[in-house]
């Protein structure tokens, strides 16, 4: 039940400052996100782009991100639903078609970061890439 | 005779609050499924608000009882009813309510604030641990975990406090 009260409530910049025990709990949310961010970052940045594709726990493919100029790679995933079509270039991986419903992996365009990843979750299909173009090195000249 | 079977005033108005914010909690989750995606399984946790209201106005069995029929009747309207959608959808709200609720009753000096920031870390957290033990079955879905959880650090700062925002405003205006 709504009881009443004669004091002015408070402004909405006073109540986003939070009191200090809200204000401490961002503190260590935030360290503990940046925490789990870098070491998860440092895990999977290292080595060449590679995108991996998965069905439920089982790996279908592994492919290295093609460089420019480079011919692209189309892969048809086998989910539970049906197929769903996966291509990667010199831009990144997309989904290009995908028996869901709701086609928010095909919507979500281009993927080329460490860690990004493409989820259809009706499909059972996951795609996410590792390592960096950064450690794409062919020679290192001094 | 007639009038002793009859339901106590202030029983009815709670019916009729509760039911009112269900009805903007089922209207705010239809409208943030029609928003553009930020990331999977990410929304900014609007309809949340109506179970932080909830909470402060009516406690936590209203609180519980509203997000889960949130939920339900929501994704009736969206047409996701018993899809991937609808558990992982469920299985956020209902921890989120959770944490809410232990954290609103637990810890002292805590505001709608820092229950909405809990709500929406752990709201995201569940998403992310159901699709990887329902659906997906790989740890690798979890790299996209903490930006998002950074994005639900800031929409549950904003959301608490206009959650604080409205529960206080209505206080003081319905004796004006």
């Amino acid at each position: 039940m709504i009881t009443t009260q004669d004091t002015p409530p408070q402004s909405l910049v006073q109540l986003l400052r939070g009191s200090w025990i809200d204000r401490a709990l961002l503190i260590v949310s935030l360290l503990a996100i940046a925490a789990v961010w870098f070491f998860i970052q440092g895990s999977i940045a290292s080595g060449p782009p590679v995108a991996e594709i998965y069905h439920g726990d089982t790996m279908l493919a592994s492919y290295r991100l093609p460089g420019p100029g480079q011919a692209p790679v189309h892969f048809a995933a086998e989910g539970d639903l049906g197929i769903s079509e996966i291509v990667i270039d010199a831009s990144g991986v997309r989904m290009t078609a995908s028996p869901c419903a709701s086609q928010r992996c095909v919507l979500s365009g281009t993927h080329r970061h460490a860690g990004d990843l493409i989820a259809c979750v009706p499909n059972r299909i996951l795609v996410t890439i590792r390592g960096s173009r950064d450690n794409n090195l062919d020679a290192v000249v001094e | 005779m007639e009038a002793s079977l009859r339901p106590p005033l202030e029983e009815l108005e709670n019916k009729a609050v509760w039911l009112a914010l269900l009805m903007l909690g089922i209207g705010l989750h239809v409208f943030e499924a029609a928003l553009p995606s930020l990331g999977p399984w990410f929304k900014p946790g609007l309809a949340n608000l109506m179970t932080l209201l909830a909470l402060v106005w009516m406690g936590p069995r209203a609180a519980f009882m509203l997000a889960v029929s949130r939920v339900l009747v929501g994704s009736f309207f969206i047409g996701t009813m018993f899809t991937p959608t609808f558990v992982i959808s469920m299985s956020g709200g209902l921890t989120a309510a959770l944490v809410m609720i232990i954290t609103w009753r637990t810890l002292p000096g805590i505001s709608l604030v820092g229950v909405s920031l809990l709500g929406a870390l752990a709201h995201m957290t569940a998403q992310f641990v159901t699709v990887e033990s329902l659906f997906i079955h790989q740890t690798a879905l979890y790299y996209i975990l903490p930006p998002l959880l950074l994005l639900s650090c800031f929409t549950g700062w904003i959301n608490g406090a206009l959650a604080g925002y409205i529960a206080g405003r209505l206080k003081y205006d319905s004796i004006r």
